[in-house]
């Protein structure tokens, strides 16, 4: 059922891809920001700060910090009317870089991330003067650890991957998941199995709907 | 692609079988086979002489290169060079497991061709494995692999550039000049 499923993959630029799944639940993260004008009438639902403004009309005073997803953060955010100003998050500080930059393999993306190349390709948008380092940072975590995710895919064979896996952020668990597809294919050739017929997905998954209905 | 479609493309090879029945040419879409004569030696696609095999029509006669001593050249050869050397036929891998499943008796050594076939698969699957590493690290952008097969760039093909394709994305991240242009249009 696999291959007649084809979802809208990830963008992985500075742009999303708009009907991608993995990029709205990636574009859901948190961005802390500040606020650089008033917000009016936005203070319950923005900021926790909201009991402290004690103002008539409900706003959110200059200068309060915020914790916005990233698409609102992208949509409010213009480098002429300031209306936000954008901080990195830790994980993409220099402090971090410079822990990325001794040894990505160490790190556990999965727990920092778990979008780390999706969401820092999408903190370019935001001018910050550290962009260069930023990206170039990006870019060389993924070749450090492209090694271990190629070698890790390829190797482990009938085994439980999870320990390997969990780790990983969510662009290379699917890079894991096609290594560890083109692995299975082939042993699954080598051993005679690719020539059986074998009951297709939606066949075993009707069966067991039909179970389920009988319960009920 | 499934490595059965890999399977599929090797089974168009031609192979020499020496039927024990007699027939006439007979014309196919592919190419004329035949005549077949009993204890003749003729060429056909390796599918027809696995199905006559089968129906036990026919006796195989291994390819040349199916050879212990040839194969353990091969495998020395392998080791030696950094890169990837000629193999004796595009489809080695399909061939050794077809004729080994179907046609066991035929074939002298079997276990000793499997194990070296075998051998000089991992051998270059290793270096493919090194050289794809060496290829990401110095960001390189096209690579040849002259003497790779089918079933070797097949096993690798999807995961390695689909890891390009990110590698790319992200390091066209690096200049955000020319995407903010064309936007423009």
């Amino acid at each position: 059922m696999g291959e007649a499923y084809t979802p809208v993959e990830t963008g992985l630029g500075t742009e999303e891809s708009f009907l991608s799944l993995a990029d709205i639940l990636m574009s859901q993260e948190r961005l802390p920001c500040r606020a650089e004008i008033k917000l009016p009438r936005l203070a319950t639902v923005l900021g926790k700060a909201a009991t402290a403004s004690a103002s008539s009309d409900n706003a959110l005073p200059e200068g309060s910090k915020l914790e916005i997803p990233l698409w609102l953060a992208k949509g409010l955010y213009d480098n002429k009317r300031r209306i936000l100003s954008v901080e990195l998050p830790k994980i993409y500080k220099e402090s971090w870089r410079t822990v990325l930059s001794a040894d990505a393999n160490v790190v556990d993306l999965h727990k920092l991330g778990p979008y780390y190349y999706g969401f820092g390709s999408q903190l370019l948008n935001f001018d910050s003067p550290e962009n260069t380092e930023l990206a170039q940072t990006i870019l060389q975590t993924f070749i450090g650890r492209f090694r271990r995710i190629m070698d890790s895919s390829q190797n482990a064979f009938n085994e439980d991957t999870s320990v390997l896996v969990a780790r990983l952020d969510e662009l290379e668990r699917a890079l894991f998941q096609a290594g560890q597809k083109g692995l299975n294919d082939f042993q699954c050739w080598e051993k005679g199995q690719a020539s059986q017929i074998t009951a297709s997905s939606l066949i075993q998954n009707y069966k067991k709907r039909k179970f389920s209905d009988l319960d009920s | 692609m499934d490595p059965a479609e890999a399977e599929f493309l090797a089974e168009q090879e031609l192979v020499t079988i020496i039927p024990n029945f007699s027939m006439d040419r007979i014309y196919l879409i592919g190419g004329d086979l035949g005549p077949f004569n009993p204890g003749l030696p003729v060429d056909v696609p390796l599918w027809l002489a696995i199905n006559l095999k089968q129906r036990q029509k026919c006796r195989l006669i291994p390819p040349e290169w199916m050879d212990v001593e040839k194969l353990e050249q091969i495998r020395d050869q392998e080791r030696k060079e950094d890169t990837f050397t000629p193999m004796p036929s595009p489809f080695y891998m399909e061939l050794t497991k077809l004729l080994l499943n179907y046609a066991v008796d035929n074939i002298p050594k079997a276990d000793e061709i499997r194990t070296l076939v075998k051998d000089t698969w991992d051998t270059r699957i290793a270096k493919l494995r090194l050289s794809a590493d060496s290829f990401v690290r110095q960001q390189e952008a096209h690579a040849r692999l002259d003497n790779l097969t089918l079933m070797e760039i097949n096993t690798t093909g999807a995961f390695l550039t689909q890891a390009l394709d990110h590698m790319y994305k992200l390091r066209t991240n690096l200049q955000p000049g020319e995407s903010a242009q064309s936007q423009d249009f």
